[in-house]
Parts: C-alpha cells; structure tokens; sequence
C-alpha cells in the first residue's frame, strides 16, 4: 500500500514536470482546449482537465500561445496555437528534455 | 436540477474567484468545454446525462477553489522555506504570552472552586483571545522578508558566517556596554528617573514606589547588581578580541544561568520595592526576564548542531562528546 502511494506520488512528479512540453509539442497547430486533451490522451499523455485548461490560459499570459474564438461551425470554441516565443521556448525545451532523457536512458542502463 | 445546472453551478463558483477582466471569457469557455466533456461521457455511457453524472463530472475537474487557483499565478504569503520556522515562532511566542499573562496572578492567593474562573476568566480574554497579534506580525514580517528576497535575490543570498562571530559587531558591544552601565546608575538609584524625567516635580508617591526595601538591599541587592556588573568584563573581552570564543560563551552561559537563579530568588523572597504596586511590577519583570533568557538558552541549546551519524545499532562516533558543534545565532 505504502508502495503503491508513494509510487503514485512519484509518478505523478514526472508527470507534472512535462506538462508544459507535452501541451506546446501539440498546439503547432491551433486546437482548442478539449481536443487538445483528447490528442494527448491518446498519445498517452493524459492530463486532467482542471490541469490543462488554466496552463492553456497561463501560457497565453505568459506570450506562449495565442488565441481565439471561433464560434463559426456549431459550439463556440477557443483555439490555442503556439506564438513564436512559444515555438523558440518548445524548441529550448525539447533539446533539454531530449539531453535529460539520454542521461537519465544512460544512468538506468548502468544500474540496470 | 439538471446537468446543465450542474454545469452552470460550477462554471459560477470557479469563474467568480477570478480577475474581473478574464471571469466572464473564462466561464465562456469553460462551460463550453465541461458541456462538451460531459457531453462525451453521457455518449460512452448510453445514456443520457443528468444531474448525478454532472456532480461526478465536475467533481473529477477538481475543487472549484483549487481549479480557480490554477488560473491564477501561484501567490504564497509565506515562503515554504520559513514555514517550520513562522509555525516554531508563533507557538513560542504565544506560549510566552500566554506565561506573561500568568505573571499579573503571580504572588495571589489561589482562589478555590468557582472562584477560580475569574481569574481564568480574566487571563482568557484579556491575554489569550486578544494574542493572534502574535502570528499576524509574524505573517507581516515573512510576507515583507519573502517580498524583499523576491526583489533582490542578491542582497538576501546566504553569507558564511564564523561561529564565534559577535552579533551585531563591535558597535553592538559598545552599545550593549553603555546600557549596561546606565542600567547599573538607575537600578542602583530609580528614583534618579523621576528627578530626570519629572524634574523633582513628581509626587511623593511616585518616589516612594521606586524605593528599594531594606532588606533586598542587605541581602540580594549586591549579587544581582554584581551580577549585571560582571556583564562589563565579559564584554570588554570580546570587544578587544573582536570575537566571542568558545570559552567565553560558555562563562557567558553560566552567568546567564546564575543571574536567573538570583532573579528567581529576588522574586520568591521579600519585597523588592516598598509599596506592594511597584514590588509586584517590578517582580513580573524580572519572571519576564528569567523566561526569556531561559527560553532563549534551552532553543540555542536544542537547535546545536554537532555533526554526527545517526545510530544505526553501532557504536556511535558522536557519543565521545568531541565533536565539533554549531551553535546557531
């Protein structure tokens, strides 16, 4: 049980620490909120809603992403699509979490 | 209640913690996006949604509290790094507090039965309940200090600092030194206070409430005015050291710990001044005194650290007591 908590915990740590790269790696092309979630979780990377649509708003203030409303073909909906800040910081961020990946694919080599 | 009333129910408490300027676009969106999920879920489960699903819908989105918060960037008044630190002071501080209301009772008869809520009464309202002045201050003073590390990281980066090193510097020593020495002319003569202050205008009564009663002068009067005496020397060596050795602090300890034992007995003995009003004050004082420095030696003392391994079945390597130790200041 004390495994399976602290497992859990853990997890979830790794897991909030790609949040931001998974979520830019999709908005290349405009998606809105719900359709980005649906495109992660199927990629395996599933995010809670509660998670991911304030990050969305968060990134925006941040000059990551921009977005707009389009409300042309059934419900309205706000689509979220990288601005160029965001695509540089994806890009810093892909090289890093791809140099960070190799290390650590290393370390667990020479333990394993 | 229907689904969308769920819905709209939690768009409602999520989107009115927020800034005025993005509320209504976010409830907009968020609405639109719970509707869709919802939506999904009713379509997966073959059925059609209603209340009951929505509540369980909106429940896995999370507290519309915690949800607002994420909107919103993180905000904490206190750093976590002082929390251990602001929850420590805040007990200590009450604790003291709530001893320093004690003090007014001290030297009373201790009333019986239902007599005894009076004076409990008594120290209740007018110490306790009144005391979150405490943690407030506190608060105010962590909020300030995190709000000044967030601006200048630089001027708040740690320093080293040596174990002997004399807080406050040599200026501090000066300043100690003379407050010392004038604390010295005045307890050796408080009614000087009333001729400087008052200008020989003061009543006779209030010269009578700062005279000493014969016998503390017989009998503890030179310890403890020789006690706060010793003071000069030992600071006159640090001073010329400019450093407060090992040594030094230890004397410095055991002065403390003679002075409060003095203390204790000026309070437990005989009066001190002759009218009971100011004899009372002026021994309420002298506990606050004893408490504080005792405080202050027992959390130096438990917050030592002396670098060592944690027992594990072996032999401890600290155990030989020759280890070197930190005293935090």
């Amino acid at each position: 049980m004390g495994d399976t908590d602290a497992f859990a915990k853990l997890e979830m740590e790794l897991r909030r620490g790609v949040v931001v790269l998974a979520t830019l790696s999709q908005l290349r092309r405009p998606r809105y909120g719900y359709e980005l979630r649906q495109a992660l979780a199927e990629r395996d990377v599933p995010i809670e809603e509660g998670t991911l649509y304030p990050l969305l708003r968060r990134l925006e203030s941040q000059g990551l992403l921009h977005s707009e409303w389009q409300t042309e073909s059934g419900s309205p909906r706000r689509y979220y699509a990288l601005t160029a800040d965001g695509r540089r910081l994806l890009k810093k961020l892909t090289e890093a979490w791809q140099g960070m990946n190799a290390a650590m694919s290393r370390l667990l080599k020479e333990d394993g | 209640m229907s689904a969308d009333d769920v819905i709209e129910s939690y768009v409602n408490d999520v989107a009115s913690q927020l800034p005025r300027r993005q509320r209504n676009d976010v409830a907009f969106e968020l609405r639109a996006l719970l509707r869709e999920g919802l939506q999904d879920r009713a379509e997966a489960a073959g059925r059609a949604a209603d209340a009951t699903m929505a509540t369980e819908f909106v429940n896995s989105f999370g507290r519309p509290d915690d949800v607002a918060a994420r909107y919103r960037p993180t905000l904490s008044v206190i750093d976590p790094a002082d929390g251990p630190r602001f929850v420590r002071l805040t007990w200590i501080g009450l604790l003291v507090i709530w001893g320093a209301g004690l003090l007014e009772f001290v030297g009373q008869p201790i009333p019986t039965g239902w007599d005894l809520l009076t004076p409990l009464s008594k120290w209740w309202f007018g110490t306790v309940l009144p005391s979150p002045w405490w943690p407030g201050l506190l608060v105010l003073y962590y909020a300030t200090s995190a709000w000044f590390r967030r601006r200048g990281p630089q001027v708040a980066a740690w320093k080293p600092s040596a174990d002997d090193q004399i807080s406050g510097g040599r200026a501090g020593l000066l300043l100690g030194m003379a407050g010392v020495v004038v604390g010295c002319v005045v307890l050796a003569n408080p009614t000087m206070l009333l001729d400087v202050f008052g200008e020989g205008r003061a009543a006779p009564a209030a010269y009578a409430a700062l005279t000493y009663d014969a016998g503390f002068l017989q009998r503890q009067a030179p310890w403890l005015f020789g006690l706060v005496l010793f003071n000069l020397p030992l600071m006159a060596i640090a001073l010329v050291m400019g450093r407060s050795p090992i040594g030094l602090r230890r004397v410095e300890t055991v002065h403390s710990l003679v002075t409060c034992a003095v203390m204790l007995w000026v309070v437990f003995d005989g009066p001190v001044l002759v009218t009971p009003a100011g004899d009372q004050l002026a021994k309420s004082l002298m506990l606050l005194i004893v408490v504080g420095v005792l405080l202050y030696l027992a959390v130096s003392r438990y917050r030592q650290v002396r670098p060592a391994p944690t027992r594990t079945g072996g032999a401890d390597p600290g155990a030989s007591g020759h280890s070197p130790s930190h005293s935090p200041r």
